[in-house]
């Protein structure tokens, strides 16, 4: 048990400012819940990300502690309750402050990944 | 760890989960699959619900509580698995904390838990003494304040109850209780208007009196007890609790304020005043208030007054005023246990610092590893706190025994000294110093080994060697440890030096073999003189018929405790015009006294039995001899008392003695120190002769013995005449030295510690010295180096600390010595021979501790040092 608890963990910190941007993005778009978000995912990204509810719940329940999120129960469309999250206004600011974090790191992975460019100047 | 209180978060987090197992099995069946399969390839598809679920709860606890709990554990594990570092460590603390709970206790009950009445914060204390008239003027006039005053001090017989008891009174305004807001248990206080003759034959009981005396018998209220020769009924019974002016009262009775007697009214006690601040006054408008009547009172007086008289006089908070004489006591006790509380701290940091050496490795492979440094400090931090709580806990149990010590070593007459227990405050303060001594003594080596040179504690293959910097930290522990030790053995052995002056202070009498006792028939049985005498000269009689007895009676036994004034008129000194006639300690003795008390006669006679009845003599001491006739011989001169005719001729001057306390013959408002026998003339302040009498005598036979005769031979005399304060003279004495031999003994105490701890300490740091050069002094010894070398290294080594931390300690002491001042006699504060003695001591003691490991080092075998590694 403990070893597998290890795992999950470790994938939690692998994923974690990813996920937490993706989380962000999504409840963009409006309120949504768990499982939700990770049909979403799923869906927008055509299936190539699969979220691990152990890390997704983690991941919800952390950023509402930061109150980037905030979390409150509904019945969904098809009449089951459900805990929906939605985004905050400082979750708002965060969203646009880790799209640009984003941005700047797939430039530069970009630029380490096609050299080709640089070495062509001279 | 789970947390209870998550407990419908959890709930939530459960359904959370449920909802979300539920919505995707809901999407399986949509798209056509069975209802049991889609659950369960949801459920698959979802993975382990527990552990999602507790990965998730992970996000709930707070970081630093998480670590705290990883860390509380981690140290708990280290600290079980070496039990002997954690038993010597805990137990240092705990002796430390221990005895500062101990010494804060007393603190606490005495100067900071507020009195027992209500609106305490209300009650002022006026600094001055007022007789009768003057506290009634004040009572008049005063605005911003009610005020009450009170005489303590005073005895009455209790006679008619069995055998006759001699009590304490307080006699009381009528409104004091009602100023205190104290209610009785039984019965009422008085009432205003009480405190008037004729109005007031009242009394009320102390708890305490009506259980002993009155067996707690409630019909005792209403009905008439004959107290100092009068009916008094008995109209209340006060509460256990209630201990005004101290636990000494046993009876309070109404003042008499009386215009017509002038000599009580305006020269009978001086009484101390308390007030209750009115709603809406300060204490400040009641000070302005009491120093604009300090300047208007002198002049209600029949006689002029000295303008000197209460010139200072004030109001202040009631809780400062009664406990104003402790207070630079317990202050300086509390710092003295304050240093030995640093020196264990010193002592435990130093250890930790030792076995951090050893920990060094294991630090800094998790520092590679990642760990952040403020989170390894974090942890070394919350082990040395856990530590030190342990050794609060076990020094709580160590101050519980300490205060009931305390209690019983303190003098009795500390004020308040029975009310002081462990309460909040106490274990408030004994958590905070827990955590803050696990701070102080965990700080250092959490810092140090938090730095630690990852590569250098690596590289030596986790031997330990001498880290420089570990070794100057140690060093500097050691220097202060015994800087501290010095300050208090300096302390200790000047409170030592000032209790010696004062037990060998010639005190002009020679107490032993002396067994002395109050003889105390009621004031009106007096009133007739002659029956006074022939009684006291039967009670004489008895005594002296028993072989090897010899006795005397005097008013006030030197030490006792009592002071008798007379104005009297001294021959060729008449007072300047306007100013009072001296004011003399009268004491009225038999002949024989002298002899009794073995006070030197240093010229002139004694006195005989022919002087009861002829003509009129005194007595005085040198010092009154020096001070009225200097360089003449005083017999043949004369004094007159007051309202006397007669001139009384000084037949003999004899020794000072110490009369008042053991370093003053008489208080300073005292001019002067004359004797005369006891006859019809022999009156004091009040022209009345003294009732009350003590008897001295010197025999050869048991106290114990005497004590018996006397009470019997009293009681075949008279039988309404209580004998009270049966004690040697040597018990009287000691009494007098009571508090400074309480003071000093507690200081000693805590010197001891601090040496001992000290000690341990220089001996610990010497050891780690030695265990780690053991393979340098291997190679040396191989190399063709003496012993002797190694063995004076190492001692010169110890012997740089020693004396670098007794030179500090000497420098502080020269500095701080100063509060001690107060509290000695006949040394001065920075007295040279104890601050070398100390010295000395301290050297030689610490010295020693360093030749343990000395010799160690000396005897190291080169062959199996150098294999070692």
């Amino acid at each position: 048990m403990a070893e597998k608890r290890e795992r999950y963990q470790n994938r939690i910190e692998l994923l974690q400012g990813t996920l937490d941007l993706l989380v962000l993005q999504t409840l963009q778009w409006g309120a949504q819940h768990g499982y939700g978000i990770s049909v979403a995912i799923r869906n927008r990204s055509g299936d190539i990300l699969q979220v691990d509810t152990g890390s997704l719940y983690p991941a919800l329940h952390r950023l509402e502690k930061q109150k980037w999120i905030k979390s409150e129960w509904k019945i969904s469309e098809n009449k089951q309750r459900a805990k929906y999250y939605r985004l905050t206004a400082t979750g708002k600011k965060q969203l646009t402050k880790e799209r640009s974090k984003w941005a700047q790191l797939s430039d530069a992975i970009a630029g380490v990944l096609n050299p080709l460019e640089d070495e062509s100047e001279p | 760890m789970r947390f209870p209180w998550w407990g419908r978060k959890r709930q939530e987090l459960d359904e959370e989960l449920q909802s979300h197992l539920q919505m995707a099995a809901r999407a399986r069946i949509e798209r056509g699959e069975d209802e049991n399969e889609a659950a369960r390839a949801a459920r698959r598809e979802f993975g382990n619900v527990g552990l999602v679920n507790e990965v998730t709860q992970d996000q709930w606890k707070q970081r630093w509580l998480k670590d705290f709990v990883e860390d509380a554990r981690y140290g708990l594990r280290r600290m079980l698995k070496s039990p002997g570092f954690t038993a010597i460590a805990v137990l240092t603390l705990a002796l430390g904390i221990g005895a500062n709970t101990a010494i804060f206790s007393l603190v606490n009950g005495i100067l900071l838990v507020s009195l027992p009445y209500p609106h305490p914060e209300q009650l002022v204390s006026v600094t001055g003494a007022y007789p009768k008239g003057a506290f009634v003027a004040m009572r008049e006039q005063i605005r911003a304040m009610d005020v009450g005053a009170y005489a303590e001090g005073h005895e009455l017989n209790l006679t008619g109850f069995g055998e006759p008891v001699r009590l304490a009174s307080t006699s009381v305004s009528a409104e004091l209780f009602s100023i205190l807001g104290a209610r009785p248990d039984l019965g009422r206080t008085f009432y205003p208007g009480e405190d008037v003759p004729g109005q007031g034959n009242f009394v009320i009981l102390s708890h305490a009196l009506w259980e002993q005396r009155f067996g707690s018998n409630v019909s005792i209220l209403g009905r008439s007890i004959e107290l100092g020769g009068e009916n008094r009924q008995v109209v209340g019974v006060m509460p256990a609790e209630f201990r005004f002016p101290s636990t000494k009262t046993q009876v309070w009775i109404p003042l008499q304020n009386d215009p017509r007697n002038a000599v009580s009214f305006w020269a009978g006690d001086f009484m101390p005043a308390v007030g209750r601040l009115r709603p809406g006054s300060t204490l400040g408008q009641a000070r302005t208030e009491i120093r604009m009547f300090q300047s208007r009172v002198g002049a209600l007086f029949p006689w002029p007054m000295p303008a000197s008289w209460n010139a200072h006089a004030s109001v202040v908070p009631l809780q400062n005023g009664m406990v104003a004489d402790v207070r630079a006591r317990l202050l300086i006790l509390l710092s003295a246990v304050g240093l030995v509380l640093l020196i264990a701290c010193s002592n435990v940091a130093n250890l930790t610092l030792s076995r951090a050496a050893t920990r060094e490795k294991e630090i800094s492979i998790r520092t590679a590893l990642g760990a952040a440094r403020p989170r390894i400090t974090r942890q070394l931090l919350t082990e040395s706190v856990l530590q030190a709580s342990l050794g609060g806990l076990l020094g709580l149990g160590f101050a519980r025994e300490g205060l009931v010590l305390l209690k019983v070593m303190l003098p009795s007459d500390t004020p308040r000294l029975i009310e002081t227990h462990i309460d909040w405050r106490v274990l408030l303060f004994t958590g905070a110093l827990a955590i803050l001594t696990g701070v102080v003594f965990g700080l250092a080596p959490a810092l140090h080994s938090s730095r630690a040179a990852l590569t250098e504690a690596l590289r030596s293959g986790g031997r330990g060697t001498a880290v420089p910097v570990s070794q100057r930290l140690r060093s500097c522990l050691a220097i202060a440890q015994v800087a501290f030790a010095v300050l208090l053995v300096i302390a200790a052995g000047l409170m030592i030096r000032s209790f010696w002056s004062l037990s060998h202070v010639n005190a002009g009498f020679h107490p032993e073999h002396i067994l002395t006792a109050r003889i105390t028939p009621n004031e009106s049985f007096c009133n007739d003189a002659k029956r006074c005498l022939t009684f006291y000269r039967s009670v004489l009689d008895q005594v002296q018929a028993f072989p090897g007895n010899n006795a005397a009676l005097v008013n006030t036994l030197p030490l006792g405790g009592r002071v008798s004034k007379r104005s009297l008129v001294v021959e060729d000194h008449d007072p300047p015009p306007g100013e009072d006639s001296p004011l003399f300690w009268l004491n009225v003795v038999t002949p024989g006294y002298f002899r009794v008390m073995g006070i030197p006669l240093l010229s002139g006679r004694g006195f005989a039995d022919s002087d009861i009845s002829g003509a009129p003599v005194t007595v005085v001491t040198a010092e009154t001899a020096r001070r009225y006739w200097p360089g003449q011989n005083a017999v043949g001169k004369h004094i007159r008392l007051l309202d006397d005719k007669d001139w009384r001729t000084v037949v003999g001057v004899i020794a000072d003695v110490r009369a008042y306390d053991l370093h003053r013959n008489a208080p300073e408002w005292i001019d002067g120190t004359a004797y005369v026998p006891y006859n019809s003339a022999a009156t004091l302040e009040d022209r009345r002769i003294p009732a009350e009498m003590t008897i001295a005598i010197r025999t050869a036979s048991d106290d114990s013995q005497i004590a018996t005769m006397l009470r019997t031979g009293v009681a075949a005399i008279n039988g309404e005449v209580p004998v009270s304060e049966v004690k040697s003279m040597g018990a009287v004495v000691s009494e007098a030295v009571s508090t400074p031999a309480s003071t000093m003994t507690l200081l000693v105490v805590l010197a001891a510690l601090a040496l001992v701890l000290g000690t341990i300490g220089i001996y610990g740091v010497l050891s780690f010295l030695v265990s780690n050069r053991t393979r340098e002094i291997g190679i040396r010894l191989a190399l063709g180096a003496q012993r002797t070398d190694v063995l004076r290294s190492v001692l010169g080594e110890g012997a740089k600390l020693s004396l670098t931390g007794i030179a500090l300690g000497l420098a502080g002491a020269f500095a701080v010595m100063r509060v001690l001042s107060g509290e000695l006699y006949g040394v001065g504060a920075a007295d040279p021979l104890t601050f070398c003695s100390v010295a000395v001591l301290v050297a030689v003691v610490a010295l020693t501790a360093c030749y343990v490991p000395a010799r160690r080092a000396m005897s190291v075998d080169p062959v199996v040092a150098l294999r070692y590694e």
